[in-house]
């Protein structure tokens, strides 16, 4: 991949649920065309951090860029900061004197309630900005058409300006990013036909033109590997594989440039596994999509992912590609994980030793607190001080 | 060779409206001791169907076409369901493949998991003594009738002083492991205390403390006065002082007591890994010393002293006297087999000829009695053929004589139906019936059958003959005493309500459940599916089984928790010596866990063989398929997926199941059912492609280039 463009960036993402740290800190970047794997035990917040990406929360802490535009951002690390600083001007006061420090303390203050003004306006209107951009565009080039355009034409080209324009009001950003659920069974509504599920996106899309819709439903159908005549049956018709079939067709429906694979393939019977990771490959291709690829079966990601990040109990602990982290894995919990995975050979695995990793036993944090650094170049590891010197040296670097 | 469970020619449907789904289609296999065998194949493979076969738990339209389920010299099939209930969860248990359907929703965990505990060792009590009773009560009889030097007199005092030493003995080793299991157990919470307390999570830290200390002055057994006694109750009170120190919304535990929690741990853990005293000679010499104290002895020392005493007073004395009946058994029993044989040599003719209903079954019952005769009762691993060998004659000739009354009526019956019908379509009226296929059975077949279940045993005893003289009757002694050992620790093994619940809470710890204390009082739906997936297997533990049927256990599990509870049941397996059958989809995981694998497609098994025979050098085209469509870590081709889906098995094909799906499939393929070809002792293949005229077709590239890697490194492993 040298493709070096960053679609997503995540910066210190944070997702609480009341006391629960259910994704603490965690910051990568996916670049554009490659597929990102992020492994983890069930429930160590790997699907959280999807779920936050696409908004189905809103996030805590943290900001999340799309194509450079911020869509998510929370402010859990501003107003920690600015109770920490209503604190220490209490003291001061009380203490008495020192006033310079306090008005530097309250200029801080005011500029970070500047931010969370900003950050929650970013969170809650980026769609609408990007729309309202669109819609600009849209404008702008519609003057200059109209303007020069024959009087003969000119309601034609007002009708086209009309349409186009309402159609980029109605765009939303997230929408490029789509999202394939883990369980085909739960994720699509009995009650619908194939086609209403497949178009349902369009339609909120504000597409009208129901010829358009169906010739790209049938498009689509053909894309993942069904035919045409499965647009008019329900879901309970199909089997398990065709199920996730669908799903992928609902989310590629939308030229995503981000699609966000949450265990697509974990529900699956083996034989009809690889039939779904050999269309996701395919349309990866086709489609030239960027996937963010979650799961917890270590084979299947490798296969599939250029870059790999391993999350443990809400933090990114390891992340590198994913030649490069199975072939040197350095945090214990990476290796941990890796010396758990099966494989068909009966040989290796009598003698296979799973290492345990224990979060009390393998780390001392207690005086130098750990963050996420790059070992290598294009390797980081959450760590210490103590634990990179030890990394570096593992790496003979 | 110690087979404990045995499947043969097993065939099930099931009855729909739309016809008869053939589910199973003639599978048999064995299941050895101490062994796994696992059931690969894809779903609706009727690898579920078989597990519930076996459990007798089908579905109330499944129809048992034939085949025989041999379990401890019983049909499981032909059992009464009063008998099965005493086998299914207690002697073999199942970890069912959907949590949320094998949980009771109103019953809280913990219930659930203790329940078959106490109710299991209730009744298990009763059922050891009586089995311990029967066997001692064999042994005698037939040691007074082998040692006449002896006299009957000596037999009965040797024989009751076994019985009464072993009692002691297993009382004194119970009390021990019940101090062994509260200390691993206050072990692993300090564990799961300082975790958590790292981590800075909620919980309720002087109630903990609190736990700990009360748990710490419950760990007592005479065993451990000596070293630990005085060093737990000092370490008691330290725990009590120091637990002061913490002041309720401190974020950090103080020093004091963590070095104290610390010190506790390592005095328990050297507790764990001290020798165990061997109670078997203990109890027999505190039987005869009541009033000695034998805990102020090293545990090392005393295990010594009291072999040697118990070798010499009694037990040389004992086995000598034991052997020699059990060998008087042995050879008494083989008269009776030689003369049992000759009357099935002679039974032959007869049932290949043409013969009536009455005279087949007096004849059948003539034959039945003099094999039960000539069964030798003391044998431990029960002889299936033998045992099984009156209900399986008798339902092969009952089965033959019905199909040959029913046989005309269900084709009349077909007959008049299907008249009936298109007389109706033929006045043009709409028919929204179908009729109901015919089921005819083949007569010949059926003749077959019963006279092979005759010659199978007339081949099994004229070996048994041939090899009489190499028996080893001082092995089968041995194997007596430790099966009446193990039953007399079952007969004095109380399970209490609250060992129980400790026992439940060890277990949920070692299925990977977090904070187990907390979760023992929950009810299943505040668990996410993964945990229910392992308090299922939690529960299916708790019986503590001789079989163990896991029905795709790990399927909804990450690879760590999966790693975890496949290593539980290998660990499980190695103690108790548990068998396991092993059903899932994932050949990744068969790799780690199976000793044989079968194959299964479309209710077949369609290769068999131990996990190296099939992993290293597999044979049919559908094994290919699995192996090749799974990645490994080096996989970097495109998978190759199987293409379609498996057949309808309402018309099952006429030829072999997969030829339709399958790329490498001849014409032969869809004509005839390929028979199961032999490749090695212990591989066979049901493919065309082994036939000696068949041409010779590579496996995938896939699959030959992962085989030549694993070969290179094992041979680079072996160098280096």
């Amino acid at each position: 991949m040298d493709n070096q463009e960053v679609l997503l960036k995540v910066e210190h993402l944070s997702q609480h649920f009341g006391p629960v740290k259910a994704v603490d800190d965690v910051s990568f970047e996916i670049r554009k065309g490659e597929v990102f794997g992020l492994v983890g035990e069930s429930g160590c917040g790997k699907t959280t951090t999807g779920r936050s990406i696409i908004k189905l929360y809103d996030i805590t802490g943290g900001n999340i860029y799309f194509k450079g535009q911020r869509i998510c951002a929370g402010t859990l690390t501003y107003t920690q900061e600015l109770k920490e600083l209503r604190a220490k001007i209490q003291e001061l006061k009380k203490k008495g004197g020192a006033s310079q420090e306090i008005s530097d303390c309250e200029a801080r203050i005011a500029q970070l309630k500047d931010e969370i003004k900003r950050a929650k306006l970013d969170h809650h209107h980026s769609d609408e900005e990007y729309a309202q951009k669109l819609a600009k565009d849209v404008e702008k080039k519609y003057q200059d058409l109209m303007a020069k355009a024959d009087p003969q034409k000119l309601p034609e080209l007002k009708k086209q300006y009309q349409e186009e324009l309402r159609l980029a009001k109605k765009t939303r950003l997230i929408t490029q990013i789509q999202m394939i659920f883990q369980d085909p069974i739960a994720s699509l509504n009995p009650r619908m036909t194939v086609r209403e599920i497949i178009s349902e996106g369009l339609t909120i899309a504000g597409i009208r033109d129901q010829e358009y819709i169906d010739k790209k439903v049938y498009e689509i159908l053909e894309l993942v590997g069904l035919v045409r005549e499965h647009a008019t049956r329900y879901p309970h018709e199909f089997s398990g594989g065709q199920r996730q079939r669908i799903g992928i067709a609902r989310a590629v429906v939308m030229e995503p440039s981000l699609l966000i694979a949450d265990e697509p393939v974990s529900a699956l019977d083996v034989s009809i596994q690889a039939q779904v990771i050999n269309l996701l490959n395919d349309l990866r291709k086709t489609l030239d999509l960027t996937i963010l690829f979650i799961a917890h079966d270590l084979s299947v990601v490798k296969y599939f992912s250029d870059r790999i990040g391993v999350m443990y109990f809400g933090n990114l602990v390891e992340l590198a590609d994913s030649d490069e982290l199975f072939a040197h894995p350095l945090h214990p919990y990476t290796k941990s994980l890796l010396s758990a995975i099966p494989l068909p050979d009966p040989r290796t695995e009598k003698n296979r030793t799973r290492i345990v990793y224990n979060a009390l036993a393998s780390h001392d944090y207690s005086v130098d607190k750990p963050s996420l650094r790059e070992i290598k170049p294009g390797h980081f590891v959450r760590c210490n001080d103590a634990e990179e010197a030890q990394y570096k040296k593992e790496l003979g670097l | 060779m110690d087979k404990i469970l045995e499947l043969k020619n097993l065939k099930v449907s099931f009855r729909t409206n739309n016809g008869t789904v053939k589910a199973v289609r003639d599978i048999s296999f064995d299941l050895e001791r101490g062994k796994t065998l696992a059931v690969v194949g894809e779903s609706g493979s009727g690898k579920s169907v078989t597990s519930k076969a076996i459990l007798g738990i089908l579905a109330g339209n499944a129809i048992i076409e034939g085949g025989e389920i041999i379990y401890d010299g019983r049909d499981l099939l032909k059992v009464s369901e009063e008998d099965m209930c005493k086998i299914r969860g207690d002697k073999i248990s199942i970890i069912f493949q959907d949590p949320l359907s094998s949980l009771n929703p109103i019953v809280r965990i913990g219930k659930q998991i203790t329940e078959a505990m106490l109710l299991k060792n209730k009744a298990g009590r009763k059922e050891s003594r009586r089995q311990f009773n029967d066997m001692l009560a064999m042994l005698k009889k037939n040691m007074t009738a082998a040692n006449t030097d002896l006299g009957a007199d000596k037999v009965a005092q040797l024989c009751k002083t076994f019985d009464q030493f072993c009692i002691v003995a297993n009382r004194m080793e119970h009390k021990y492991n019940d101090a062994i299991t509260v200390a691993e157990d206050l072990k692993s919470g300090i564990e799961d205390f300082l975790f958590r307390m790292e981590k800075h999570q909620k919980m309720d830290v002087k109630a903990s403390l609190q736990r700990f200390r009360s748990n710490l002055k419950t760990i007592s057994n005479p065993f451990f006065a000596k070293n630990y006694g005085t060093q737990l109750s000092q370490l008691g009170n330290r725990l009590g002082k120091v637990s002061g120190d913490y002041k309720k919304g401190d974020k950090e535990l103080p020093q004091s007591i963590v070095t104290t929690l610390k010190e506790v741990e390592q005095v328990l853990t050297e507790m764990e890994n001290r020798t165990r005293p061997d109670f078997f000679s203990i109890g027999y010499y505190k039987m005869r010393n009541p009033q000695e104290n034998l805990t102020s002895r090293d545990v090392a020392e005393l295990n010594a002293f009291c072999a040697q005493y118990i070798q010499k007073e009694f037990l040389d004395a004992f086995v000598e006297a034991e052997v020699k009946g059990v060998a008087y058994s042995g050879r008494k029993a083989m008269e009776k087999k030689k003369t049992a044989l000759e009357q099935l040599e002679k039974a032959v003719p007869f049932f290949q000829g043409q013969y009536d209903s009455k005279d087949a079954l007096h004849l059948a019952k003539e034959l039945s009695d003099s094999v039960e005769a000539s069964i030798d009762r003391l044998e431990i691993n029960k002889d299936s053929l033998a045992y099984t060998f009156r209900t399986s004659l008798n339902s092969a000739i009952n089965k033959y004589f019905r199909a040959m009354e029913n046989n005309p009526k269900e084709e009349k019956r077909f007959e008049q139906q299907t008249k009936q019908r298109e007389a109706l379509i033929a006045k043009g009226k709409k028919v929204d019936w179908s009729v109901v296929p015919k089921q005819v059975y083949d007569l010949e077949e059926l003749h077959e059958e019963v006279l092979r279940v005759v010659t199978d045993l007339q081949k099994h005893y004229g070996k048994l003959i041939a090899r009489a003289d190499q028996v080893d009757y001082r092995a089968e002694g041995q194997a007596i005493i430790e099966f009446m050992k193990d039953k007399a620790s079952k007969v004095v093994y109380k399970v209490t309500r609250a060992i129980a619940k400790e026992r439940a809470i060890k277990l949920m710890e070692e299925v990977g459940i977090s904070e187990p204390r907390m979760r023992y009082t929950q009810y299943p739906f505040e668990f996410s599916g993964g945990m229910r997936q392992r308090i299922v297997i939690a529960i299916a533990l708790a019986a503590n089984p001789e079989i163990l049927i896991c029905d795709e256990p790990t399927t909804a599990l990450d690879v760590t928790i999966q790693a975890q509870i496949l290593e539980l049941i290998n660990k499980l397996k190695k103690e108790r010596n548990l068998s396991v059958i092993f059903i899932t989809h994932d050949l990744g995981v068969v790799a780690n866990m199976a000793d044989d694998i079968a194959v299964m497609y479309a209710g077949k098994i369609v290769e068999y063989g131990t996990a190296d025979d099939i992993f290293y050098d597999p044979k049919h085209p559908y094994t290919w398929a699995l192996l090749s469509s799974m990645p490994d870590l080096d996989t970097n081709e495109r998978l190759e997926a199987i293409p379609g889906t498996p057949p309808n098995m309402i018309y099952p094909p006429v030829g072999d199941a997969f030829a339709d799906r399958n790329k490498y499939a001849m014409e032969i393929d869809f004509e005839q059912q390929p028979p199961m070809f032999q490749v090695s002792d212990t591989h066979y293949a049901a493919t065309w492609l082994l036939h000696p005229d068949a041409p010779k077709v590579e496996m995938p590239a896939i699959i030959r280039n992962r085989i030549e890697r694993m070969n290179k490194k094992a041979g680079g492993a072996q160098n280096g």
